[in-house]
């Protein structure tokens, strides 16, 4: 913790020195007197569609304050990666982007090819929730800070959206909703009738299966991905074998919506509220779509939390890892301090407010959505993060080592996601023995990398991984590393 | 072929109109869906199984395609981008096609072998070695690039279809010329290249077409110059995070067909003859 | 400047006589070079190391990748697929395109309707085609699984894109259809230089529709089915942009082909893999140009045998 520390004691040194030049200028406090020349204009690239109105908004409220222009395109998520590879190859890269998939993993291998640059001096964080949530390997590299999360961590993409008659219609308890996993899969078998399903899952989706599975196991009572008591790897353990059969269970029922396997999430999510299906799983993002697309069906949708095993109420979390930064200024861009003071605005309470009207992923202070103009069901999803969304401990900020590792760890296929599209499409029958197989090729390549990275002198191991302070209920904050 | 008479003659013709009109209706039922969805607002498209028919149509899909998500400008990137690489591609085939078919030369059997293993060159593979050296060229942002990389890449085909056209032509055409005093340039650009001209049509709706079509080349030389993106590229641009417009993807397809099905309409006789006068050869 | 025989003079000589054939040939050497014979030189080196495209160059690290590539089960997976996809497809495009273009060989009101039509998938990009087929083949709303269902042929709704089994040869059919247009040009081509006297002179002697197609029309067309049927296998090489829209090399790579395996190794992991990547298309480059070879060899031979005959 010894470089968050410092961050935070730079951060905040600087900001008193600021302070008294604010004063001076009698200006408010955040907006700091621009650096940059008259007429710059930064290139941004990003992928968060849903953001643009909010984003324009704030860049010309910015351009009519200060001098510097945004210049801003919008970018395929699925192309988004390749595009910024062929930039950076041709020094195209724009000023301010963000890395999609953006795991520590992803970023560090970035940050060690040296794409990025570090903020500029000038900007500062003026909440504490704002620098609970930086890290090393996450926000900050070398002490330096690089990137902050505007997104909270405190979110899942698994809750469970549902059409609120066609769900009393089943019979079952329409207050309490499809809140298990045997309330679902009945719900889901009730349904299925007159060419209607009970649940559409976005099976071509693998990153999103990947998660939803994830999510799921977690709900079973499993740790993650990371069985943090051990610091082994958790794919083949219990709770994911009965999350990935509790997803199969609907395609045995005859419940699961036939076209799923071809489908990814917005196609699926369109299909669902077309009315094709009665459930779908979802992150709060789809309050936004909804809103925008569907807006003839959102008031007639409700939804609960990730549903969990009947077995496993009370032992039920999603656990997140802290968020990694969302946008990055290039190591190519000319014009830092300009791109810097235009993320400074991304630190704002009228920038959460407004990221939270947009119903995309929470804001990084959640209390915003009280001040915010959402839909109810927005509302609703936001404000049960808190009871069973806990923060998970990471390796990589117990030993900033550990990124060389992920920067050193090779993919290993068939993954997690493919496995779940396998088990769907009936190419092995028993998912068991293919999860074991991946776990342990998991194990050795993370053996392998471990070893590649200690014998050029840095200190890691197995042990890195494993968190005896860990407690299942419990945020994992900063004071238990 | 068939000499139709009487009414046994006439029933034939009638069934075959029947049948040939059917596999055809199959055939492009893909497009009308692609059509009525054009027209549908996005509940719609889903909702209705097989009736195409809109229920009140939608053209605000087309003025959503057509001037927010900016197809007018896609659409003139597509003709530059179309027209020039049928330039480039018929000038530099053509020279080459006549010297391979025409000429015997140090080397020759070396280019004839070379154009023949790059029929195989995957095409997402070389990707990033082609953007390295356009960048160091400085081709990355103008239609140049997309232009040059398109015209560069598997073109033996119409090298070897020029070859093989220019080889069959009788060797008294040069001899004849070059008597009156004409010189090798004078010789293709007079006499040669307008002789070819069926070869040159197939050549150039070829490369017409997979011009207009290409994906790979023109999106990754527009990455960051959304202005020049043409319009397989502009399609992505439905294609949200969380959200895909079909019923504006759906009424950008059809805007974006309209001109290569009336071209293709068009030229198809000069193409089939084009063709088949090039394989005669 | 004539065709007399080269060996007469020096290399040198011959190259300064020849030199308006070297300009002629600039153009394509600057562009074919640049564009095609490079990139796949820089693929080669690639293949040789270990980078993940994110640093500007990456490790050398000999033969691995291909050593690599040689135990990677799911590499073998996506060869075997681009292997079954070529045999299916082709005699499937090349079949059905002659048959359509003897149909469509004559000329009658609004052919030229009906050539179009059955050239629209060919003009319409793959990104489209992926999207409207997948409606197409929907388990549930998709117009082919209601006739099926209605007309009795099925009871169950077929999974056309989402059964492991089924997957790829719902590509191959969907494939011969967008690319069939296209083939029949080429066939229509070929019927238009067998002469029509020699059927009309057959239709005299009493032989009916299928004796002049078999004793004139098919002989005179070898030749043409060689040239075309090698054009289409190597078109059924290079099905990406389609495969990557339909179904994305899925499900669990049941439609893998090879230039999926090759994007989703550089491009599509979460940490790319390029030299593996460049490996793999080399490797299979190879195979193909060697089964290239053979198959020429072999036609070459039977060629030689006939005329010897």
């Amino acid at each position: 913790m010894n470089s968050l520390q410092s961050i935070a004691k730079t951060t905040i040194s600087r900001r008193s020195l600021l302070r008294g030049a604010v004063a001076l200028g009698a200006a408010s406090a955040l907006p700091l007197p621009a650096f940059a020349q008259a007429g710059d204009t930064i290139k941004w690239w990003d992928i968060f569609q849903p953001l643009i109105p909010l984003h324009e908004k704030m860049w010309a409220e910015y351009s009519a304050s200060h001098p510097g222009k945004v210049e801003y395109t919008g970018m395929n998520p699925s192309d988004m990666m390749q595009a910024l590879q062929l930039a950076n190859r041709s020094n195209q890269m724009p000023d301010v982007f963000n890395v999609p998939n953006g795991t520590p993993d992803v970023v560090s291998s970035l940050q060690a090819a040296g794409w990025f640059a570090p903020l500029a001096d000038s900007f500062v964080f003026d909440k504490p929730f704002q620098k609970e949530v930086l890290a090393e390997g996450f926000t900050s590299f070398g002490g330096k800070l690089y990137s902050f999360p505007i997104f909270s961590f405190r979110q899942t993409d698994t809750s469970l959206w549902y059409f609120k008659d066609g769900f009393a219609a089943t019979g079952a308890d329409a207050a309490k909703g499809p809140a298990t996993w045997e309330e679902a899969r009945a719900a889901a078998k009730a349904a299925t009738k007159d060419g209607k399903y009970g649940i559409i899952l976005p099976l071509q989706f693998v990153d999103r299966m990947k998660q939803h599975l994830i999510d799921l196991a977690q709900a079973a009572g499993g740790s993650g991905e990371i069985d943090w008591k051990t610091g082994e790897y958790a794919y083949a353990s219990q709770p994911f074998v009965d999350a990935l059969n509790f997803l199969l269970g609907f395609q045995q029922d005859g419940s699961l919506h036939p076209a799923s396997s071809s489908l990814d999430a917005r196609q699926g999510r369109a299909r669902w509220a077309a009315g094709e299906s009665l459930m779908f799983f979802d992150g709060p993002w789809n309050s936004g779509v909804l809103n925008g697309n569907f807006a003839a069906v959102i008031d007639g949708i409700d939804v609960v939390r990730v549903p969990y095993p009947a077995a496993a109420e009370g032992n039920s979390y999603t656990r997140r890892s802290p968020k990694a930064g969302t946008f990055f200024i290039s190591a190519q861009s000319q014009n830092v301090a300009l791109a810097s003071d235009v993320l400074q605005q991304l630190t704002t309470e009228p920038y959460y407010i407004g990221l939270a009207e947009r119903m995309d992923q929470p804001p990084l202070d959640l209390a915003a959505v009280e001040k915010a103009n959402v839909h109810a069901t927005y509302r609703k999803v936001l404000s049960s993060y808190p009871e069973y969304v806990r923060l998970s401990p990471d390796p990589l900020i117990r030993n900033p080592a550990v990124a060389q590792v992920y920067a050193e760890m090779k993919p290993v296929t068939p993954g997690l996601g493919e496995i779940i599209q396998g088990a769907f499409s009936g190419a092995f029958s028993d998912p068991k023995p293919v999860l074991q197989q991946f776990a342990d090729q998991m194990t050795a390549e993370r053996n392998r990398a471990i070893e590649k990275v200690a014998a050029t002198g840095a200190k890691v191991s197995v042990d890195d991984w494993k968190f005896d302070a860990w407690t299942p209920g419990e945020d994992f904050t900063s004071d238990k590393y | 072929m068939r000499q139709v008479s009487g009414p046994a003659g006439k029933a034939w013709m009638v069934l075959r109109y029947v049948a040939l009109a059917a596999f055809c209706l199959v055939w492009i039922y893909p497009f009308l869906w692609l059509l009525s969805a054009s027209l549908k607002t996005p509940m719609e498209i889903f909702a209705k199984g097989l009736n195409l028919m809109p229920d009140a149509p939608v053209w605000e899909n087309y003025s959503r395609a057509w001037i927010t998500a900016g197809f007018q400008g896609y659409m003139i990137n597509t003709l530059i981008v179309t027209i020039g690489t049928v330039a480039v591609v018929i000038f530099h085939t053509a020279l080459t096609g006549y010297v391979l078919g025409r000429y015997e030369f140090a080397g020759r059997k070396l280019i004839i072998g070379i154009l023949g293993a790059t029929f195989v060159v995957p095409a997402g593979l070389t990707i990033i070695p082609i953007v390295d050296l356009a960048s160091t060229l400085g081709l990355m942002n103008g239609p140049w690039g997309i232009i040059l990389a398109l015209a560069g890449s598997g073109q033996s085909a119409a090298i070897l279809l020029y070859a093989g056209y220019f080889r069959s032509l009788p060797k008294e055409l040069e001899e004849a010329a070059t008597m009156d005093g004409a010189n090798f340039l004078n010789v293709f650009f007079n006499i040669m290249l307008p002789l070819a001209g069926p070869v040159t049509a197939t050549v150039g709706v070829l490369t017409f077409l997979a011009a207009w079509n290409a994906f790979l080349i023109p999106l990754v030389f527009t990455f960051s110059a959304p202005e020049l993106r043409t319009l397989p590229v502009g399609m992505l641009a439905f294609v949200g995070t969380n959200e895909t417009d079909w019923s504006g993807m759906a009424a950008a397809a059809t805007i974006s067909l309209v001109p290569v099905i009336a071209f293709f309409f068009v030229v198809q006789r000069y193409f089939v003859e084009g063709i088949s006068g090039a394989v005669k050869a | 400047m004539s065709m007399s025989d080269p060996r007469e003079l020096s290399l040198p000589r011959q190259i300064w006589r020849d030199r308006w054939i070297y300009v002629f040939l600039l153009p394509t050497i600057l562009l074919v070079g640049a564009f095609t014979i490079y990139p796949v030189l820089a693929s080669v080196w690639f293949s040789l190391l270990d980078w993940n495209g994110f640093s500007r160059a990456g490790d050398f690290v000999g033969l691995d990748n291909y050593a690599e590539l040689m135990r990677d089960p799911l590499f073998w997976n996506s060869f075997r697929n681009t292997m079954v996809f070529m045999v299916l497809a082709v005699p499937l495009r090349v079949g059905i395109a002659l048959l359509l273009a003897l149909v469509l060989n004559q000329a009658f009101p609004l052919v030229r309707v009906f050539r179009t039509a059955i050239f629209l998938p060919v003009v319409t990009t793959a990104a489209i085609v992926g999207v409207v087929m997948r409606y197409v083949l929907d388990p549930t709303g998709g117009p082919l699984n209601i006739v099926l269902l209605n007309s009795g042929l099925v009871s169950q709704p077929v999974n056309f894109l989402g059964q492991a089994g089924l997957a790829l040869y719902s590509a191959v059919g969907i494939w011969v259809w967008k690319w069939l247009g296209v083939t029949l040009i080429y066939w229509l081509a070929a019927l238009q230089t067998i002469p029509v006297d020699a059927l009309e002179a057959a239709e005299l002697d009493g032989a009916n529709a299928w004796q002049r197609f078999t004793t004139i029309t098919l002989p005179l067309l070898t030749p043409f089915t060689i040239i075309i049927t090698l054009i289409t296998v190597i078109e059924a090489t290079n099905v990406f942009d389609l495969m990557l829209t339909l179904t994305g090399g899925g499900p669990f790579y049941a439609t893998e082909v090879i230039d999926i395996f090759v994007y989703r190794q550089a491009f599509l992991s979460s940490v790319p893999r390029l030299g593996y990547s460049s490996a793999a298309a080399i490797f299979f480059g190879v195979c193909f140009i060697a089964l290239a070879l053979v198959q020429l060899a072999v036609v070459t031979r039977v060629r030689n045998g006939r005329s010897g005959k």
